[in-house]
């Protein structure tokens, strides 16, 4: 279902309802403000999701202000990979005892709901879908996921998802979808249990065709408004044929390896796995935590780093992101969020290097 | 939906510990899992961690691993002793392709420590419809020597060569490179290489074998690169669009090539 059809509109008193719905059943993570910077974050209240603020984002740059309305940012500095694939995660516990080890797996039991989800963010979790079919964790997470979908209606100067044609529209992949609209909402299903949870709302109206076309409007003027970098579909075979090292050189004098990109990239899956151990080493937790290919034990084999060269890094995780990754998942690596040319400290801007190189 | 863990760790009784050398062991694990020759296991050491490591033969109810102690997780796994239980998880990776040095030259060329990558593979060789069997072994020192025990049965089956790169009083042999001794070889074009060793080696041996019209496509290289995971899921191991833990450790030399000889990729 792409949310097409049937469509209800409500207020913001309806989108209370909705979400005290949702607690019932879900951790709800949502836009919460922190620090200065809208963050996903488990919220308890209707209240806390920052509502009413709107990003300015540029290479190495953000800033947030007061604006009219509601879902008028647009996706968080963090990304629902922080919450799916979390930052560090217990795989297994290992205990000693007189007969050997007595090893527990240790599974992440959330149900959680995600709450404001934008296109990007919508294709990033598919993308991950891909990487962690077969991971025992991330699926038990993934299963018992609620998925709340809302249209931009905004895009930041670092905002690239037309370029990656994964955006603006989200296409699939959610369970409610919320377009805001002019002092009201349309809310539309595309799942099941939206539907249901639809269906079950009291505050709400039947969607009518004027509803649609303001919709229609809206959307339209942003994607028109939204430029287009490069055409992707050239990129990866340019790419594989410009791997020598000339190509990549000018971004060792900027680039500082520290890692922010792959942190807040949506999609960036890289992990290592330490053990934590008790004092009295009885007890060890293997833990997955995420690594990051800019790390210099990144590449390490008997401690030489195969990748010593910053720029040979910054090589590894571009063409991981436009060609590798194709390759091994058959997608691209980037949805075009833009976060890491916004949290990247020098501003390299990941379009401009797309253009650079594979131009 | 239910899928399998793959980091669940599995128990092992040691049945018998060889000492190769200085710091390498020999560990016969006892074990049902079968494995094919070329894949490897994750070993793991209570609260040190995990090390990928070759399976270097296979028993009908053991397998064989033989470690340098050169981590925490590896100096772990060389102290333990007979009836001590080792944990671990696998077979991971890819197979040796034997079939196609079948009625062909099989030349296989081992350095150092990849002689545990190759031994399986020429052992079943052996056994097996190759037409020649050559096997080049180097290694830096006499006393560096892996499976001496078995050198006088492979030298009654096959043509096993060993040189090394520094001299030694009670050694007889060659003292050299081993492409030295590849050069000195004849082979026939449709010749298989399998090859495993430090990277150097490999890339060193690549032009001598295309000087005897040995084409980039008949020859394996069997790589190490970092790897936690074993599952295509950490990212550590990836070279090019490949990763080695699930895509490997043995690859057709040709489809690596642009990444393996390029620098820092």
């Amino acid at each position: 279902m792409e949310g097409k059809g049937k469509g209800y509109t409500t207020t913001i008193e309806g989108l209370k309802e909705l979400f005290e719905e949702l607690k019932k059943d879900y951790k709800v993570i949502a836009p919460t403000l922190k620090d200065g910077v809208i963050l996903y974050k488990e919220v308890g209240s209707f209240e806390n999701i920052a509502f009413g603020y709107r990003n300015t984002e540029a290479p190495g740059f953000y800033s947030l202000e007061k604006a009219e309305g509601y879902f008028t940012y647009t996706h968080p500095a963090n990304s629902p990979k922080s919450f799916l694939h979390p930052p560090e995660l217990t795989l297994i516990k290992a205990k000693a005892s007189q007969e050997g080890l007595v090893f527990e797996e240790v599974y992440p039991e959330d149900k959680m709901c995600l709450f404001d989800l934008r296109a990007c963010d919508l294709w990033a979790i598919k993308i991950l879908d891909r990487v962690f079919l077969e991971d025992p964790y991330y699926q038990r997470l993934r299963s018992n996921l609620f998925l709340v979908a809302v249209e931009c209606t905004y895009a930041t100067l670092t905002c690239f998802c037309k370029t990656m044609e994964k955006g603006p529209v989200p296409k699939e992949g959610y369970d409610l979808l919320i377009t805001e609209l002019e002092g009201r909402f349309l809310i539309r299903a595309g799942s099941k249990k939206g539907e249901e949870l639809l269906v079950s709302l009291k505050t709400k109206r039947e969607a009518k065709k004027e509803d649609f076309e303001e919709r229609e409007k809206k959307i339209r003027a942003l994607e028109e408004a939204m430029e287009s970098f490069f055409n992707i579909r050239e990129v990866p075979q340019k790419l594989y044929s410009r791997m020598d090292s000339s190509y990549w050189e000018p971004v060792e004098k900027r680039c500082l390896a520290c890692t922010s990109c792959t942190q807040v990239c949506p999609t960036c899956f890289c992990f290592d796995i330490l053990e934590k151990n008790t004092i009295d080493l009885r007890e060890s937790e293997r833990v997955r935590v995420w690594d990051s290919c800019f790390s210099p034990s990144f590449a390490t084999v008997h401690r030489f780093n195969l990748r010593q060269s910053i720029h040979s890094r910054y090589r590894q995780w571009l063409m991981h992101k436009f060609a590798y990754w194709i390759d091994q998942f058959d997608t691209f690596g980037c949805v075009g969020c833009g976060r890491c040319i916004t949290w990247c400290p020098v501003g390299i801007d990941i379009r401009q290097e797309v253009k650079r190189i594979a131009g | 939906m239910l899928v399998k863990n793959p980091y669940l760790l599995k128990a092992g009784r040691v049945e018998k510990v060889i000492k190769e050398c200085e710091g390498i062991y020999t560990f016969h694990i006892a074990t049902e899992e079968s494995a094919v020759f070329g894949q490897y296991n994750m070993l793991y050491a209570f609260g040190k961690g995990e090390a990928p490591i070759t399976i270097a033969s296979k028993g009908e109810n053991y397998v064989v691993h033989t470690v340098r102690a050169v981590g925490d997780v590896t100096k772990h796994i060389d102290s333990l002793k007979e009836g001590d239980l080792l944990y671990w998880r696998g077979p991971y990776g890819n197979r040796w392709d034997l079939e196609r040095a079948y009625g062909k030259t099989l030349l296989i060329i081992s350095g150092g420590l990849g002689l545990a990558a190759t031994r399986w593979v020429f052992e079943e060789a052996q056994k097996s419809p190759v037409k020649r069997l050559i096997h080049l072994y180097g290694a830096k020192d006499y006393d560096s020597l892996l499976y001496r025990y078995l050198y006088k049965d492979w030298n009654n089956r096959a043509d096993f060569r060993i040189v090394l790169s520094n001299p030694h009083p009670q050694w007889k042999g060659k003292v050299s490179l081993i492409t030295n001794l590849l050069k000195e070889l004849d082979l026939e074009k449709d010749t298989i290489v399998f090859m495993c060793g430090p990277d150097p080696m490999v890339k060193a041996c690549i032009p001598l074998l295309k000087e005897k019209g040995i084409d980039e496509d008949s020859v394996y290289a069997s790589l190490e690169r970092h790897m936690k995971c074993s599952v295509g899921t950490c990212g550590h191991c990836m070279i090019g669009p490949y990763f080695v833990c699930k895509d490997g450790p043995i690859f057709r030399y040709d489809l690596i090539k642009e990444y393996f000889e390029r620098k820092e990729v």
